[in-house]
């Protein structure tokens, strides 16, 4: 989606276009991707991922592909159709937050998708495969934190680089991965 | 990416980029959801591409196409390889069906006129009132359609036995004449098949087999193969005999420009000539007779030693081939110059070995005098309901045809059509079909192979259509009648069912396995029978030179269009902006007319002038073209729409206005070439919308030729390829030469080279193309792919006026030498030109922003996302393939929901930024990935297909890692013809290497003439 106004701003703001209007927003913009932490929270459901992927006492120590199943064979990792959450849930009631289990069956009975909020974003202009980071070894905390540790994922993990090219390319540099542009630029 | 995202949301999403950004800046504070499947289909995993097989219905050849589907869109359309008529390739106006599935002008559902007016109508409604008023006509239904499968063909007539009525076939583009012919001199109703490939020596008497023959993919792919130098020197030659040199007459060898009509007679001439050798004329001995050589040349005005010539070499150079006129020749004599032509072949020997009556093109063959008829009755209020499918006869036939009048006289008119087009703008009620990618249906391309087309996406929600198979049951369960199945899709199945051979096991698995592979090959569908013998003739014909209506100047040539057909694709943005493979004009229409022709009355390009016969006139502005000879002017079809959608109606001009209502005898074929036109100038004057710098080499070796004759004396005859001492630019955009060893491609980049990480730049692949000249048609089928592959926009004729053009592709045409005098050597050179992926790129020093640079595999990348738009890249580019987007093209100029096709893995550029061919980074990457997935191994040569190559119907790219000598294009690039453009001039070491064109004649030591 920012594909547009990121490129078009980019190229506004350096040309000689005087769009001041759009390099205030971008000041802002920058600003917020800047930190890791702000980003809005408001699911339509609190639901809890280390109730399904924790391994404390009590959790049920879910692999995180087991929702996210496409991870280790697509570009992208792939949100859970609302028939998967209604497959478990529909004999588990939910021990701590019935009632939002409850929603979870609603959303089911209407036949309606649950519109999450999305946490994780990197540009459009950038190509993140994550099967290839699973495929070289990789586990989603090292991109996402700690997840299954925390209950509403109502912000970004301060592991998270943000859309920041800088945060990928130390780790590829690090892991001897290629830092040429255009294998994520293209 | 997005993950796990619905493809309604993806769409909403990347539509609402451009409002986001005027409104709102579109900042990240906005909160984006992510939005689930409820039940996830099975065939979908978000990210990854979903491919089906297909039939295309872009027009009657029926290519099996490969469709290709993000989260439930399609995206890209490629050819199936293991369909015997496309064998992987695409034609240009087969990739731009797409633009009309998302055709933003669509029917939005059922209209129903009230009052003068449409009003949109439920399906229930419609159906009823259909139901009703064929009930009403009591049995006077007539249905005209188009070309069709065999189970909607089938269905058709069940339908009118039910109801009661009558129906005709229409299609502009028609082969009735050489079926005619066929039938006249073998006693088969065929088409025959051309074996093209295996031919020596090709005559065409004006067929446009590669761009709107029966089989455009195939008979191109034939032609590559049969002209194109093989290892061991050899080349079959073409010649191309006709009064303009349409784009497969560009490819010939030779040109006769001969007299319009004129065919008959040099076929005839030729084929006495052959006869009185030894050949056997069987029952035309006579007709022979009267045809010798002196009057042959008399009636052609073609020189008799010409046409001794000819004769003798197509029997030693043989096995010779001779293909009638097609449908920008039909002349009133049309049928008598296709039997001509079967009689050269049958007397030269040629039937049974390049011309068989078996396994040919099943294309519609409609003549146009079912039409007429249709038309008179309709006139005489003998229809109660009419019935348009799949064509429309109110912009293809004539003006003269009278065909409005009497449509508009029949008490209720329906029309199918999915978008608005001239017929359904007369229709009273309209029953939108679905678009063929959202169908069900079969084809039989040719005898002994069925394919069966799928609907490949679920129908385009905005537009509430119905396929019209449903619909036709659906009226005739209403009046009671049982057509055996209650949709169109258990039709079909019922039909293969009926049909099915036990041999080929079960039906359920046979079906799944045709819909697989897209294609059923029955045994034997490709065996050659026994040469079939002449038959007598047993009704009149004649072989005279036609008349032509009026007493101007000119014979009018109206031919079908290279990019639009007949006018079925004129409202594809693709098409109108591609650049016409003969005139490289883009958008509007044009007057082809000799530069002699055109200074002898003052003429000069650009001038407007009216085009007057004695039907009617239009204004269209000249193209000045040695391709034509003097006494001809030539306009394509597809122009001129009055209601077709947004971008085709009111641009440019419709040839139909000027022709005569005339049937060809005894085929019934609309005749093309009827009248003769007088051609004065208004004194208004326009720029030509065209993206071409200069059709002339002005002394560059850009695109040189090597002849024939001089292969294999590579030391004699190969000048300087480039492979001298080799520089390296360094720092500010000079040059510090730099010595190298070898010089081989894959010695860049230099060890020690400044910019980007090439640390492992001498190990891992170096990716590199060839492009063999001398199998490039120059039909453009690449850009258009190049173009739906990589979002590429387009910009408008008024932009493209302002050279804002944004391909990522070209075809350079080169005249080297073009007579309209007289029959001589034809040299034209096609160049398909995109970024060279420099090894000594030009554009990489100037950029102050490093948005382009070399990767460490060879490539020239663009990073969009860096680029703040100097355009220093594309002043410093020698070969003008970069492209800047000057406004917001992708945005506003793509409505809803044309943006659906945009490719998902390609980020969609908008102004202000650079662009250029990436040889499809996406695709490399897609391999890579894949086989990354596959434990690591590594990229297989031929994995990598740019878009491009896949679609080549010429099989003439070639893309691959240079490094490794086993690759395909290691093998390609290591032949003697290889050469690079520009490349000893300025240094640039590209990564794509040309294989020169070879020619009969001799070239100058330049590489041309």
């Amino acid at each position: 989606m920012k594909k547009h106004w990121l490129i078009g701003g980019l190229a506004g703001a350096l040309t000689l276009s005087g769009l001041a209007f759009v390099r205030a927003q971008d000041a802002q913009v920058a600003a917020n991707a800047d930190d890791p932490q702000a980003y809005p929270s408001g699911q339509p459901i609190a639901f809890p991922h280390n109730q399904h992927a924790g391994s404390e006492p009590g959790q049920n120590n879910m692999d995180c592909m087991f929702c996210h199943f496409s991870a280790e064979r697509s570009v992208d990792a792939g949100i859970p159709s609302v028939s998967l959450c209604a497959g478990c849930h529909q004999v588990i009631p939910g021990r701590n937050n019935p009632e939002e289990v409850q929603k979870v069956m609603q959303y089911w009975n209407d036949r309606e998708p649950i519109p999450w909020v999305r946490i994780y974003k990197i540009s459009d202009h950038a190509h993140f495969p994550h099967m290839r980071h699973i495929a070289a070894g990789f586990e989603c905390q090292e991109c996402h934190g700690e997840v299954q540790t925390v209950e509403v994922i109502n912000q970004r993990d301060p592991v998270w680089g943000g859309d920041n090219m800088g945060w990928c390319v130390d780790c590829h540099r690090r892991e001897e991965a290629s830092t040429d542009c255009s294998v994520c630029h293209y | 990416m997005t993950d796990g995202i619905k493809r309604r949301d993806f769409l909403k999403v990347v539509g609402a980029g451009s409002a986001g950004a005027t409104l709102t800046g579109c900042s990240t504070e906005q909160v984006e959801r992510l939005i689930p499947y409820v039940v996830p289909p099975e065939d979908i995993t978000p990210g990854v591409a979903t491919w089906y097989t297909t039939v295309c219905d872009g027009c009657s050849a029926q290519c099996g196409m490969w469709v290709r589907t993000r989260e439930g869109r399609v995206v890209k359309l490629e050819g199936n390889p293991e369909h015997p008529v496309s064998g992987g390739a695409l034609c240009s106006r087969g990739h731009a069906s797409l633009q009309h599935l998302y055709n933003p002008d669509r029917y939005t559902g059922p209209m129903i006129r009230e009052d003068g007016e449409l009003r949109p109508a439920t399906w229930e409604e419609a159906e009823d009132l259909l139901a009703q008023e064929i009930q009403s006509a009591g049995g006077n239904v007539l249905f005209i359609g188009g070309h069709m499968g065999p189970s909607m063909n089938r269905l058709v007539s069940d339908f009118l036995g039910a109801v009661g009525g009558n129906r005709v076939q229409y299609e502009a583009i028609s082969d009735a004449p050489l079926r005619a012919a066929a039938q006249m001199a073998f006693g088969h109703d065929v088409l025959p098949r051309y074996d093209i490939e295996h031919a020596g020596f090709l005559m065409s008497f004006g067929d446009d087999f590669i761009e709107s023959g029966a089989s455009p993919v195939a008979y191109q792919r034939q032609y590559a193969r049969m002209a194109s130098a093989d290892d061991h020197g050899a080349k079959g030659k073409f010649v191309f005999v006709g009064p303009r040199l349409s784009l497969t007459g560009q490819n010939a060898d030779e040109w006769i420009p001969i007299r319009p009509g004129g065919e008959a007679a040099l076929a005839l001439g030729m084929a006495n000539v052959i006869a009185a050798g030894g050949g056997n004329a069987g029952p035309y001995a006579s007709v022979l007779a009267a045809y010798d050589v002196g009057t042959a040349a008399q009636m052609s005005g073609v020189s008799e030693s010409t046409i001794r010539d000819l004769a003798d070499r197509f029997v030693s150079e043989g096995p010779g081939l001779a293909l009638g006129p097609g449908v920008g020749g039909h002349h009133r004599n049309a049928t008598g110059a296709h039997l001509a032509a079967l009689i050269l072949n049958a007397v030269a020997g040629s039937v049974g070995r390049t011309v068989h009556l078996e396994g040919g093109p099943r294309s519609a063959s409609a003549p146009y005098a079912d039409m007429e008829a249709a038309i008179g009755a309709m006139a005489d209020e003998q229809v109660g309901v009419v019935m348009v499918h799949g064509t429309n006869p109110a912009y293809s036939l004539p003006t003269v045809s009278g065909f409005n009048d009497a449509f508009t006289s029949v008490g209720f008119k329906v029309s199918f059509s999915s978008a608005p087009d001239e017929t359904s703008a007369m229709a009273d009620l309209i029953l939108p079909d679905r678009h063929f990618l959202e169908s069900w249906g079969d084809s039989m391309p040719m005898d002994g192979v069925m394919a069966l087309r799928q609907p490949v996406m679920q129908a385009v929600p905005y537009f509430d259509s119905k396929q019209a198979g449903d619909v036709l049951l659906s009226v005739a369960a209403r009046n009671g009648a049982n057509l055996g199945a209650a949709t169109f899709y258990d039709f079909l199945r019922a039909q293969h069912q009926a049909s099915h051979e036990p041999a080929m096991g079960d039906f359920e698995s046979a079906w799944r396995r045709t819909l697989k592979t897209g294609v059923a090959m029955h045994a034997g569908a490709m065996e050659t029978g026994a040469a079939a013998a002449l038959r007598p003739l047993d009704s009149a014909i004649t072989f005279d030179a036609p008349s032509f209506d009026g007493d101007g100047d000119f014979v009018l040539l109206v031919h079908p269009s290279p990019r639009f057909g007949a006018g079925e694709l004129s409202n594809s943005p693709w098409m109108l902006e591609l650049p016409d493979p003969v005139s490289k004009i883009t958008w509007h229409s044009w007057l082809e007319m000799h530069p002699h022709a055109a200074e002898a009355r003052g003429i000069r390009e650009g001038d407007i002038v009216t085009v007057a016969s004695d039907q009617g006139s239009v204004d269209v502005p000249v193209w000045l073209y040695p391709g034509i000879r003097e006494d001809a002017v030539a306009l394509a079809m597809g122009g001129g729409h009055t209601d077709f959608g947004r971008w085709a109606t009111g641009n440019g001009v419709n040839a139909m206005d000027l022709l005569p209502a005339v049937t060809e005898q005894p085929s019934g074929a609309m005749v093309t070439v009827a009248t003769t036109v007088t051609v004065s100038p208004t004194g208004e004057r326009r720029r030509l919308a065209t993206p071409e710098g200069s059709d002339d080499q002005h002394d560059r070796p850009i695109a040189p030729a090597v002849a024939l004759a001089d292969l294999g004396h590579e030391d004699e005859s190969h000048e300087e390829g480039g492979h001298g001492e080799l520089q390296e630019l360094q720092g500010g955009g000079g040059f510090l030469p730099v010595p190298a060893e070898g010089g081989a491609p894959e010695a860049f980049p230099l060890e020690g080279a400044r910019y980007g990480e090439y640390a492992t730049a001498h190990e891992g692949p170096r990716w590199a193309m060839a492009i063999d000249l001398d199998k490039c048609t120059g039909c453009s089928a690449c850009v258009t792919a190049c173009q739906a592959e990589n979002n590429v926009p387009w910009v408008g004729e008024e932009q493209v006026l302002m050279g804002r053009e944004m391909h990522w592709m070209r075809i350079e045409r080169y005249y080297e030498h073009v007579d309209a005098t007289e029959a001589s050597h034809l040299d034209v050179r096609f160049l398909p030109m995109l970024c060279q992926h420099c090894g000594n790129a030009p554009c990489e020093p100037v950029c102050p922003v490093f948005a382009t640079y070399h990767t460490p595999e060879g490539v020239n990348a663009q990073v969009y996302n860096r680029c703040v738009g100097t355009r220093y890249c594309a002043n410093n580019c020698p070969y003008k393939v970069r492209v800047f987007n000057w406004y917001r093209y992708t945005d506003e100029n793509v409505p809803e929901p044309m943006n659906w096709q945009w490719n998902p893995d390609v980020t969609v550029r908008t102004n202000g930024v650079m662009e250029k061919c990436s040889f499809c980074m996406q695709r490399i990457r897609e391999a890579e990935n894949q086989a990354a997935l596959e434990e690591g191994r590594p990229v297989r040569d031929g994995e990598i297909v740019p878009a491009c190559e896949q679609s080549c119907p010429a099989e003439a790219i070639v893309f691959g890692n240079v490094r490794d000598p086993e690759s395909r294009v290691s093998q390609v690039v290591a032949n003697e013809r290889t050469y690079r453009v520009l490349d000893e001039l300025i240094n640039t070491q590209p990564a794509v290497n040309y294989l020169k064109k070879v020619t009969f004649h001799e070239v100058q030591s330049g590489g041309h003439e």
